[in-house]
């Protein structure tokens, strides 16, 4: 069985929480898109597998500027280096991780999260769509990326 | 809501105007029903995502700020693009032009279509090879009007050589107006756009890429499909996730 449309929203929707609180609720959505030929990568990229109830992947993308807010906002001082940018996007996605593994426990199997910078060093197999949900905060763009496959197509 | 209805301000709205107090943004679309716009136009015009419009008119409508303007058929064929059949006098209405590529270029005074901020990267993954393409350029047959059912006597008349058939016409699709129809679906817009996600899913991504189109907004898509079996994908996508049948207003 497909997952329902509130199970899939859980994945924007948990990130956009954290995102909402690390910056006092000043994140603003834009219009978001679906893609069918390519993926979306900014600066950084926080990567989760997903495998069982939905085959696929949820990752997060920002820019270099974006992270160096949020690194302030985390009560840091200075601008951050790539190695802090590294460290903040890892923090955004183990926290997706952890709450979605709390709401679906064993029927949904979360990978590690993998942080690249620019593009990934492995490939990504492109699913028949994608979800790009833009974010924008002081100026600055972040995408929350969800991409499903099997577990949709399954239902066929 | 389809997207089709017309609203108007009420008298009501006009006597409570100075005291309405609402989010600035939504005097954009309240301003915006004339009597003459649609749903999907006042959208446009207010710069206000298609769902987000519906959710505001219900709420105007429940204020009993707007109300709904009944059309004529006159006005209806008017706004569908179609000969005024009370002038022709003619028994069988004249086919209805379903597609003018010379209307449907883009016309100067519309505004602008939203813009996603650029992407820093684009990447296509290397695993995923490049789906066949398959041409998509069959006309839609389109099948005449039928004929009265009224009794006639037969009169003999002189044969005629046969009368070649109209040219079929072409149907396009409205991407846009399909992510509305089905975001309108759900009470919720985001709900609603991940409902779209969905669908798409069922999509070939070939037909779409056939058709030049790499991705859809949520809000405000312009593309227009005319390939029939994209069309007919699409439909049937939706038909197998919320199991409804398209609407006819999808169709430009």
């Amino acid at each position: 069985m497909p997952l329902p449309e509130q199970d899939i929203h859980y994945f924007v929707d948990v990130t956009l929480t954290h995102l909402n609180k690390l910056t006092g609720n000043e994140i603003t959505l834009r219009s978001p898109t679906i893609e069918f030929q390519s993926l979306v990568f900014s600066a950084y990229t926080g990567l989760l597998h997903l495998k069982g109830g939905a085959e696929g992947f949820v990752y997060i993308t920002a820019s270099q500027q974006f992270l160096s807010h949020l690194y302030t906002a985390k009560g840091h001082n200075g601008r951050a280096s790539e190695d802090n940018c590294r460290e903040t996007i890892g923090d955004v996605t183990s926290h997706i991780a952890q709450n979605v593994t709390k709401r679906f426990g064993t029927t949904l199997k979360i990978s590690e999260p993998r942080i690249f910078s620019t593009v990934p060093d492995d490939p990504i197999e492109m699913p028949p769509a994608v979800y790009v949900q833009p974010v924008v905060w002081r100026k600055e763009h972040a995408y929350i990326v969800l991409g499903l496959a099997s577990a949709e197509m399954s239902a066929s | 809501m389809t997207g089709t209805e017309i609203y108007k301000r009420t008298a009501t709205y006009d006597a409570e105007a100075r005291s309405i107090r609402i989010h600035a943004p939504h005097w954009k679309v309240l301003l915006a029903y004339d009597g003459q716009r649609t749903l999907s136009e006042v959208a446009v015009s207010a710069e206000t995502p298609f769902a987000e419009t519906v959710t505001l008119t219900q709420k105007f409508l429940d204020s009993n700020w707007i109300a709904e303007e009944p059309i004529t058929l006159d006005q209806y064929i008017k706004r569908m693009g179609a000969s005024d059949i009370t002038k022709t006098g003619a028994v069988v209405a004249p086919a209805v032009v379903l597609h003018d590529p010379e209307k449907d270029k883009p016309k100067p005074v519309a505004p602008p279509a939203p813009v996603l901020p650029p992407a820093p990267v684009a990447v296509q993954p290397p695993l995923t090879p490049p789906a066949p393409v398959t041409p998509v350029t069959a006309p839609v047959p389109v099948t005449p009007p039928p004929l009265p059912t009224t009794k006639t006597t037969p009169v003999p008349v002189a044969v005629l050589p046969p009368v070649a058939p109209p040219a079929p016409t072409k149907r396009t699709m409205k991407l846009s107006a399909v992510v509305d129809y089905v975001v309108s679906l759900v009470g919720n817009v985001s709900l609603g756009q991940i409902l779209v996600y969905r669908v798409f899913l069922r999509v070939p991504p070939e037909l779409l890429l056939a058709e030049d189109i790499a991705s859809v907004h949520l809000s405000g898509d312009t593309s227009i499909i005319t390939g029939e079996k994209l069309q007919k994908a699409i439909a049937d996508a939706v038909h197998a996730v919320v199991k409804k049948t398209l609407p006819d207003s999808v169709f430009a």
